[in-house]
């Protein structure tokens, strides 16, 4: 066995311990076409017939993931996290799925994406311009499993390998400092003599486990593709925040909204590329001394429209009065929601002619300037108490349909268009209908009893009036309108 | 209205009245007021639906009620038609909305739902300045989620109410304002004007401007 070439030793020796997920991992690694036979154990019981080739000279077995390494040597350590966050939003111009690698590395998969960029040289290409954009030096590879990419990018080798078959070859010549194992080990392996992963692959299976670690032997499975690893997709952060400064100061409220508008532009990019939307969103002025102003928003339903958010804060602007002239402004959104289903009918708007505004946008319309409290929304309470038998809704259910409480309506007795917050006294006055006894809330310290009565003011007005039972006086309540 | 203005007619011996006024190029005077093209709604008073061209309040149109004190049910003549249209639309796609801004008082929300009115499409604004209510109200009109907006004011200029009615032309909307009586002289774009004053027992009601119909009182007290 010892004789063998690097790769024939790497098929018979690296078979990872654990047959299932060898299995597994070259299922995985296989052509959908080609029947998925797993890779014969050492200890196959005889009467099952051995695969006809050896898997590794099966027809070019294309990997099914193909990953895109890009290590940024020059990257500060400490700033990396948060420059990586950005370079992951950069990154998902080209895939879906993009993982940080830390401390100074990112892993794309582009297996889905090469066709729609045209060829793999091509969109590895367009990748690499990104970084140079950007500015940044990076080196970075192609390889079908995740670590073969992460060490040949380190290796500074701008590999392009899609055949699993080549992997192995490849790898053999990288130095064994791109492994970014820990020195200690680094520093043995240095002493056995063994500078790059060619003359690792060589040792025994059994050995090197025993004597480095078997996490060690399992990245080496890893990197030829024979196990996966699973990655942790990169999930953009879930709050859109910009700011943007100014380079003079502004004192018009009117300049604020120009400048305001690149700001909602990208904040409705951000969450349309998101498929979400938000709910509130805070604009923050700052000041050269002063604290920063906040402008807190809410809208009346979830959304992603620019034209809605704009309206909104527009209006919000115009209300405002500023204390100080504005160095530079930040927008702050909500957290991110799904958005309902029926904002995504194209067709939605066209139902009516002449419509311009959805429900929702008109009430933050007209929220945004009269303030919250202004906009409400009444509903009927199971009371038998008049002034409590309604209330004011400030959550309107604005998309949802309305339900109505059958129950709930007297159909025989006359109630007002109008209530008066407070009964009015009134002389004894002309009676026309009643009386309809009303008598309850002894429980809770506002009991009532009175006996109301559809009354005539003078000359075709109509009231709503009651006798109290124990005072025997009389007073309004509403008003037939 | 009997006019009739022929632009290009051959006399022919055999034609009658009836032929000249099928052809088409016959443009009759009369057909103008006697068919609005749009829907109306009705009052639920027939005395006051015989009043109005096409026999109800007209949709898309400002309303002007002249009233000084409330309680002559100013209101009422108001609420068959905002059932009405918001029932209309059900099934088909979601109800209308009404918004009423800045009423008088607090609207009681089981007479509302006793009459009909579907209190989960009802709004109520409550704007701190005339300047304010106006502005709700052509947003409301104008919007196209509005059946009707109702508009309770103390005063305003014909400028605004300009505005109002090209609002509710464009949205669609019912759009109907309450005001004192001392605007009466006042000249006034909307499409229908009337005043409300206590009567002998019951209210009175005087209709100022009609479009396409005859002012003068009417009689609520016929069903």
């Amino acid at each position: 066995m010892k004789s063998r070439t690097a790769d024939l030793f790497a098929a018979a020796e690296y078979r990872p311990a654990e047959s299932a997920l060898s299995a597994v991992g070259r299922a995985g690694a296989l052509p959908a076409s080609i029947p998925v036979v797993p890779p014969a154990p050492l200890s196959r019981a005889p009467h099952i017939p051995a695969p006809q080739t050896p898997p590794h000279t099966r027809s070019r077995p294309h990997s099914r993931q193909l990953w895109y390494a890009a290590v940024f040597p020059e990257m500060a350590r400490e700033a990396s996290a948060a420059l990586l966050q950005q370079l992951c939003l950069h990154a998902q111009t080209f895939t879906s799925f993009v993982s940080i690698e830390p401390p100074n590395a990112l892993l794309l998969e582009i297996k889905g994406s090469v066709r729609l960029f045209g060829s793999l040289p091509r969109l590895h290409a367009d990748i690499d311009a990104c970084w140079r954009q950007l500015a940044l030096p990076a080196q970075s590879a192609t390889a079908p499993s995740t670590l073969a990419a992460l060490w040949l990018a380190r290796a500074g080798d701008p590999l392009q390998i899609e055949d699993i078959e080549a992997l192995p070859g490849h790898l053999a010549k990288v130095p064994l400092a791109c492994t970014a194992w820990d020195d200690e080990l680094l520093q043995t392996l240095r002493a056995m003599g063994v500078t790059r992963l060619g003359e690792l692959m060589r040792l025994p299976r059994a050995g090197l486990a025993r004597r480095l670690h078997p996490a060690r032997v399992q990245d080496l499975d890893i990197a030829l593709a024979r196990q996966s690893a699973p990655r942790r997709a990169f999930v953009p952060r879930e709050r859109f925040r910009e700011r943007c400064d100014f380079d003079t100061e502004i004192e018009h409220v009117a300049y604020l909204e120009k400048a305001l508008e690149p700001l909602i532009e990208r904040c409705a990019q951000f969450l349309l590329k998101r498929q979400a939307g938000v709910q509130a969103l805070q604009l923050r002025l700052r000041h050269r001394t002063a604290p920063p102003t906040r402008v807190p928003l809410g809208l009346a339903s979830i959304t992603s429209e620019r034209r809605r958010l704009s309206d909104v804060l527009c209006q919000k602007l115009t209300r405002l009065e500023l204390k100080a002239p504005v160095r530079g402004m930040e927008l702050i959104s909500g957290p991110l929601r799904g958005l309902p289903a029926s904002s995504l009918d194209a067709f939605a708007g066209l139902t009516r002619a002449g419509s311009r505004d959805s429900a929702p946008q008109l009430v933050e319309r007209l929220r945004a300037r009269l303030g919250e409290e202004a906009v409400y929304g009444v509903c009927l309470n199971p009371e038998h108490r008049p002034e409590a038998a309604w209330r004011r809704v400030h959550d309107l259910r604005l998309t949802a349909a309305p339900k109505v409480e059958e129950g709930m309506i007297d159909q025989d007795m006359p109630r007002p268009v109008w209530l008066l917050n407070e009964p009015l006294p009134l002389p004894e006055p002309e009676i026309l209908q009643g009386p309809e006894r009303i008598e309850s809330g002894w429980w809770d310290g506002k009991g009532v009893a009175r006996d109301y009565y559809v009354a005539s003011k003078s000359h075709g007005i109509r009231l709503w009036v009651f006798q109290e039972r124990h005072s025997k006086r009389w007073f309004v309540h509403g008003v037939f309108a | 209205m009997s006019c009739v203005v022929v632009k290009t007619w051959m006399p022919r011996e055999e034609s009658s009245l009836a032929a000249i006024l099928a052809d088409a190029r016959v443009w009759k005077l009369k057909d103008a007021s006697a068919a609005p093209a749009r829907p109306v709604w009705s009052t639920g008073l027939s005395s006051l639906d015989a009043r109005l061209p096409g026999g109800g309040w007209p949709t898309a149109s400002l309303i002007e009620v002249l009233v000084d004190e409330t309680g002559l049910g100013e209101v009422q003549l108001f609420l068959p038609a905002l059932v009405a249209c918001q029932r209309s639309t059900q099934g088909s796609r979601e109800a209308p909305w009404l918004v009423w801004i800045a009423p008088p008082h607090e609207p009681y929300a089981p007479a509302l739902a006793q009459q009909g009115i579907e209190l989960g499409r009802l709004l109520v604004v409550r704007p701190n300045t005339a300047t304010e209510a106006l502005w709700a109200a052509e947003q409301a009109l104008s919007s196209g989620v509005c059946a009707a907006v109702l508009l309770w004011l103390k005063g305003t200029d014909d400028r605004w109410l300009r505005r109002l009615k090209l609002a509710a032309e464009a949205g669609g909307s019912l759009g109907v304002l309450f005001r004192p009586e001392r605007h009466r002289f006042e000249s006034s774009p909307a499409n229908l004007r009337m005043v409300m004053s206590r009567g002998e027992h019951e209210a009175r009601l005087d209709l100022l401007k009609v479009q396409g119909g005859r002012p003068g009182p009417v009689d609520l007290g016929a069903p």
